[in-house]
C-alpha cells in the first residue's frame, strides 16, 4: 500500500524504529506539527473493523465525524537509529475551543504491499479553510491486501483517525472523563458503526480419511453410528396433525351503480393515418411515390412485420394493421404513417387476391342489381311487388301495373341482356341450362354475310343482368348451343366452320378450349346447324341414361359424337340423301323411292328434334323443305317424310303435351302443324310475309306457341284464334329478331335479335281457356283433319 | 388487377353511393367515400357485424354470418363479412 503525497513519513518509517505502544494499534502518521509541549496523543477511535480481505475505500467522501474516543490511546514515539526522537510533531495546532469535526479524505490505496502489514496514508487537509475547526488528520487505511485471508493480525483493524492532540480537550484514554462542554453538546455527533471481525466460537473442521488408511474402518463405523443416532433421535418437532375447516361465508350480492363510461372514439388518432391510405387510393399512385414510401419504409418494414406477427389480437391473421395502429398513433411521425399506409397496402393486396373477396364482390353486385331491378325480377319470379309506402315513385309503378291487367294479351319488356361484348353481334341461338334454369347461354354469330367473324358465347344469369357470367370466344360464328343434362356445366357449341366444342362453363379462363372436333377426320364439312344432347335409352347397367351428343350439319349428316383421344369423333346416324322426284302418285306412301342417280347428294339438314317420349325417333328438317322422321337404329332409311314446305325448314318442334303433334316453320313464310304419320299438315299458319326463323312451343300451355320472323315476334294461341297470332310484338327498327325461347319458370319469352340484345318479355293476360288444353288441341286437330 | 377494375363493376351500378373495404378490426382499407364518412361507417358497421355474428353463433354455434343487408328509408347497406375483412356497399336503389 502506498501512501499518498506527503506520506513519505510512512516510507521513511521503515528504517525507523517504531515502538508502538500497543500492537493493536497502528500508528497513523501525522505530519509534524508544531513542536511544543503538545503531547501528541493519538487517539484511536472506534476501530474500523474493516475486513482484512478486501475493503473498499470510500472514495472522495468527506465524512464529518466526531472524534469519539473510546479506546485507550497510546503514545507512539518514533526513534531512529540514533535514538533520536524523531517523532513527528503535528503540524497544525487547531484552535482548542472550536468544534472539531473530523474530516478525512480517503485516499486510494493502490496496489498491495505484501510485506508491509500496515500501510497508512495520511493526508493533509487544507486547514486554512477550517481555521476554526480542529481538524483531524484522518487516514483511513484500507488494507488492500487482496491476498489471502491469512492476514496478520495487525491487519485486522484498519486505522481510524487519530486526531491530533488538542490541548484543551485532552482526549485521553479515559473517555468517560471527557468534559462535555456546552459547545460540544451542540455538535452533531456522528457515530460510525463498523463491522467487527468474525468470532468463531466453535470450529470443528472435518477431517478426511482416506479409504485405504488404517483408521478407515473405524471411521466408517463411527459414521454409521452417528447416522443411526441421528435417525433414532427423537425429533424435536412436536407436530400434531390436525384438520381445520375454513368456513366460507355466505355471499352477499350488492348492486353498485356507477356513471356511464365516457367512450371516446379513437378515430381521431386513426384519421391521420387513414388520410394517407385514402389519398393513396383516390389519387393514382405514381411510381415515384411508391418508391419513396417503399424506400422509407423498407428498414422499418421488417420490424413491423415482426411486430405484426407477434401481435395477437385474438384473430388468426398474419397481418394486423390495428395493432400497429395503436403503436403508431402515439407518435405522429410521417415515417410511421407511411408504414401504416404500406401495411394497409399489403393488406389490400392480400384481400384483393383472395377468393372470398371475389365471391363477395360478386354477391354484392348481384344484390345491388337485384335492388335496381327489383320490380322486373319480381315479375319474372312471379312474386308480387309490395309497394313501398315511403317512396312515392314506387307507387306509380304499382298503379301502372294494375292498369295493365285490364288490357288484352300483351308483352311487357322486363329487361334486356346486353353488354359491350355482345353488342352488334347477332344472336344466332339460345338455350337454357338444364339444371339451373336461371342460366341462359346465348350464341352470337353472323353467318349470313361472307366474312367469317369470330363468334361469342355468353352465359347470362338472371341474377346479374348487366354482365354475363361466363364468356367464351370462338373462332368462328356460333350456330348452335346445347347444355348437357348429365353434366350441367358442359356446353356444346357448334360453329360455322363445322367444329363442335364442348366447353365447361365453370372454368374461369375465357380462352380455354374445350374438347373439340376440329381435328377429327369426320367432322362436319359445313356449318353445324343444330346440336342436341339426348339421353339415349338405358345402358347395360340399367341405371343411368347414357347421353350422347348429336348434330346435324350442312353436309347432310347426322352424327353422334363421343370423346376420342383428345377430341371428338363421330359415327354417322343418318345421311340425308337428296330425294328427287318428290311427287308421288298415290298419297300416303310410307317409304320413299330413293333417287336413282349415281351420285347421291346430301342435302343440308337444318334442324332436328327428338320425340319427347321416345328418344330414338327424331325429326329433321332439310334444305329442300322436307321433314324426315328417322330412327336412331335405322341409318339407311327414313321412316316418314313430310312434304309441304318448299323452302328450307328452319325449325321443327314436337309438342311437349301432345306426342303426336309437331310444328315446323320455314322460310316460305309458313308455319305448319303436323300430326304424326299424317303426311299432310293439319294446320298451316301464315301471318307475315317473312321467313320464320324460329318456333317454339310454350312449356305451360299446350295451345300456345311462339314464332319469330324477321320483323316481329308472334305469340299464337290456338284456342283463341288459328288465323292470327294473339300477340304481335314488332321488333325494334333496323333489328331482326332471330331466335326465341320460352322460359320454363315464368311466363316469359326470351328473344334474341341481330343487334346482340336478348330481350326478356313477360306474357301478360294471355287468357288461355279453362278447359284442358290438350283436349282443345285434339279437338282442333280432329276437326281440321276431317276437313 | 388494380382495385379500380375490381370495384368498378359495382361502382358503376345504378344508385351505388359508396364502397368500403375494412379489415377485421374495423379500420377502413379502401373506400370510395370521403374520409369522415368512411371512418364512421367502418366503425359503426364493424360493431353491428360483431353483434350480428355473435347473435347467430349464440343461437347455433356451428352457424356463421355470411351476408347482411340493412334496408333503411333512404338507402340499403350491404355487408359481406369475412374473417379477414368486410365489404360494405351503400346503395340507393331509387336513384
Amino acid at each position: 500500500m502506498s501512501a499518498t503525497g506527503g506520506k513519505e513519513e510512512g516510507k521513511r518509517r521503515c528504517p525507523l524504529l517504531l515502538r508502538p505502544a500497543s500492537r493493536t494499534l497502528n500508528t497513523s502518521v501525522s505530519h509534524g506539527g508544531p513542536r511544543g509541549a503538545h503531547q501528541r496523543s493519538r487517539q484511536t477511535t472506534s476501530v474500523l473493523g474493516c475486513h482484512s480481505r478486501r475493503s473498499f475505500s470510500l472514495g472522495g467522501s468527506k465524512v464529518l465525524e466526531k472524534n469519539v474516543v473510546q479506546t485507550p490511546r497510546q503514545a507512539v514515539q518514533v526513534f531512529d537509529e540514533e535514538n533520536n526522537d524523531v517523532t513527528p510533531q503535528p503540524l497544525y495546532q487547531a484552535d482548542p475551543g472550536a468544534v472539531q469535526p473530523m474530516l478525512f479524505v480517503d485516499e486510494i490505496s493502490v496496489g498491495s504491499a505484501s510485506d508491509q502489514p500496515t500501510a497508512t496514508g495520511s493526508f493533509t487537509l487544507p486547514f486554512s479553510r477550517y481555521q476554526s475547526l480542529r481538524s483531524v488528520f484522518g487516514s483511513s487505511r484500507i488494507s488492500s491486501q487482496s491476498t489471502t485471508e491469512s492476514v496478520d493480525d495487525e491487519d485486522m483493524f484498519s486505522k481510524r483517525d487519530i486526531p491530533l492532540s488538542f490541548p484543551d480537550v485532552k482526549v485521553k484514554k479515559d473517555t468517560e472523563k471527557e468534559q462535555v462542554t456546552e459547545d460540544m453538546l451542540k455538535d452533531i455527533t456522528e457515530v460510525f458503526i463498523s463491522e467487527t471481525d468474525t468470532f468463531s466460537l466453535l470450529d470443528m473442521p472435518s477431517s478426511f480419511v482416506s479409504v485405504d488408511a488404517d483408521e478407515a474402518e473405524a471411521t466408517i463405523a463411527r459414521n454409521h453410528q452417528y447416522e443411526e443416532v441421528c435417525r433414532n433421535r427423537v425429533s424435536r418437532d412436536k407436530t400434531v396433525e390436525r384438520s381445520v375447516q375454513t368456513l366460507t361465508g355466505t355471499t352477499k350480492n350488492k348492486h353498485v351503480q356507477s356513471n356511464g363510461l365516457m367512450v371516446v372514439d379513437a378515430d381521431v388518432c386513426m384519421s391521420t393515418a387513414t388520410n394517407v391510405t385514402i389519398c393513396d387510393m383516390c389519387e393514382p399512385l405514381s411510381d415515384a411515390e411508391q418508391e419513396e414510401t417503399a424506400g422509407i419504409c423498407n428498414p422499418v418494414k421488417t420490424d413491423h412485420a415482426e411486430g405484426v406477427t407477434y401481435s395477437s389480437r385474438g384473430a388468426d391473421r398474419s397481418v394486423s394493421v390495428g395493432s400497429t395502429a395503436t403503436t403508431v398513433s402515439a407518435s405522429g411521425s410521417l415515417k410511421e404513417v407511411d408504414v401504416k399506409a404500406l401495411n394497409a397496402e399489403m393488406e389490400w393486396e392480400l384481400i384483393m387476391l383472395s377468393e372470398t373477396f371475389q365471391l363477395y364482390l360478386q354477391t354484392v353486385e348481384r344484390s345491388i342489381l337485384q335492388n335496381s331491378f327489383h320490380p322486373q325480377l319480381a315479375a319474372y319470379r312471379q312474386l308480387p311487388v309490395l309497394g313501398d309506402p315511403e317512396s312515392p315513385v314506387k307507387n306509380e309503378i304499382v298503379e301502372q301495373r294494375t292498369g295493365d291487367t285490364d288490357g288484352g294479351p300483351s308483352l311487357q319488356c322486363l329487361w334486356v341482356f346486353s353488354c359491350e361484348l355482345s353488342r352488334g353481334r347477332s344472336v344466332s341461338c339460345m338455350t337454357w341450362n338444364r339444371k339451373n334454369p336461371d342460366l341462359l347461354a346465348v350464341g352470337h354469330g353472323e353467318f349470313n354475310s361472307g366474312n367469317q367473324k369470330p363468334g361469342l358465347v355468353s352465359c347470362w344469369s338472371i341474377k346479374n343482368l348487366k354482365w354475363p357470367e361466363h364468356i367464351v370466344h370462338c373462332d368462328s360464328a356460333v350456330t348452335t348451343l346445347d347444355f348437357s343434362a348429365n353434366s350441367p356445366s358442359q356446353l356444346a357449341v357448334g360453329t360455322h366452320d363445322g367444329s363442335i366444342t364442348i366447353h365447361n362453363v365453370h372454368s374461369q379462363d375465357n380462352r380455354s378450349h374445350g374438347v373439340s372436333s376440329r381435328d377429327s377426320p369426320n367432322r362436319h364439312l359445313g356449318p353445324v346447324w343444330q346440336l342436341r344432347w339426348t339421353q339415349q335409352e338405358v345402358s347395360s347397367t340399367g341405371e343411368e341414361k347414357v347421353e350422347a351428343l348429336l348434330s346435324v350439319g350442312a353436309d347432310g349428316r347426322i352424327s353422334k359424337w363421343f370423346s376420342f383421344k383428345d377430341g371428338l369423333d363421330c359415327i354417322d346416324l343418318m345421311k340425308l340423301r337428296r330425294i328427287q322426284n318428290t311427287e308421288t302418285k298415290a298419297g300416303g306412301k310410307r317409304t320413299e323411292m330413293m333417287a336413282e342417280s349415281v351420285l347421291t347428294a346430301l342435302t343440308p339438314g337444318l334442324c332436328f328434334d327428338f320425340h319427347p317420349t321416345d328418344s330414338s325417333i327424331y325429326l329433321t328438317g332439310t334444305w329442300e323443305g322436307l321433314i324426315h322422321q328417322c330412327s336412331c337404329s335405322n341409318s339407311e332409311q327414313f321412316l316418314e317424310t313430310y312434304r309441304k314446305h318448299f323452302c328450307p325448314v328452319n325449325c321443327v318442334a314436337w309438342s311437349p303435351f301432345n306426342p303426336d303433334v309437331f310444328l315446323s316453320c320455314s322460310s316460305d313464310w309458313t308455319i305448319q302443324l303436323w300430326k304424326q304419320h299424317h303426311l299432310k299438315p293439319v294446320l298451316g299458319f301464315i301471318s307475315a310475309q317473312k321467313a320464320v326463323y324460329d318456333i317454339k312451343w310454350s312449356p305451360k300451355w299446350p295451345t300456345v306457341f311462339g314464332a319469330v320472323n324477321g320483323g316481329q315476334l308472334e305469340i299464337w294461341d290456338l284456342s283463341s284464334s288459328i288465323l292470327d297470332p294473339v300477340i304481335v310484338q314488332p321488333a325494334a327498327p333496323g333489328v331482326r329478331m332471330t331466335s326465341l325461347l320460352f322460359s320454363s319458370q315464368a311466363d316469359c319469352v326470351v328473344v334474341g335479335d341481330s343487334d346482340g340484345h336478348v330481350t326478356v318479355y313477360q306474357l301478360k293476360n294471355l287468357n288461355v281457356g279453362e278447359q284442358s288444353q290438350v283436349d282443345v288441341l285434339e279437338d282442333l286437330i280432329c276437326s281440321a283433319a276431317s276437313r | 388487377m388494380t382495385e379500380f377494375s375490381l370495384l368498378s363493376p359495382i361502382q358503376g351500378q345504378k344508385g351505388v353511393q359508396g364502397i368500403i373495404v375494412a379489415n377485421s378490426e374495423g379500420i377502413p382499407i379502401k373506400s370510395t367515400l370521403d374520409n369522415s364518412s368512411t371512418v364512421q361507417y367502418a366503425g359503426l358497421i364493424h360493431q353491428l357485424v360483431m353483434k350480428a355474428r355473435s347473435t347467430i353463433r349464440d343461437i347455433d354455434p356451428q352457424n356463421d354470418l355470411t351476408f347482411m343487408r340493412v334496408r333503411s328509408k333512404k338507402n340499403e347497406i350491404m355487408i359481406a363479412p369475412d374473417k379477414d375483412f368486410f365489404l360494405i356497399v351503400i346503395q340507393n336503389p331509387s336513384d
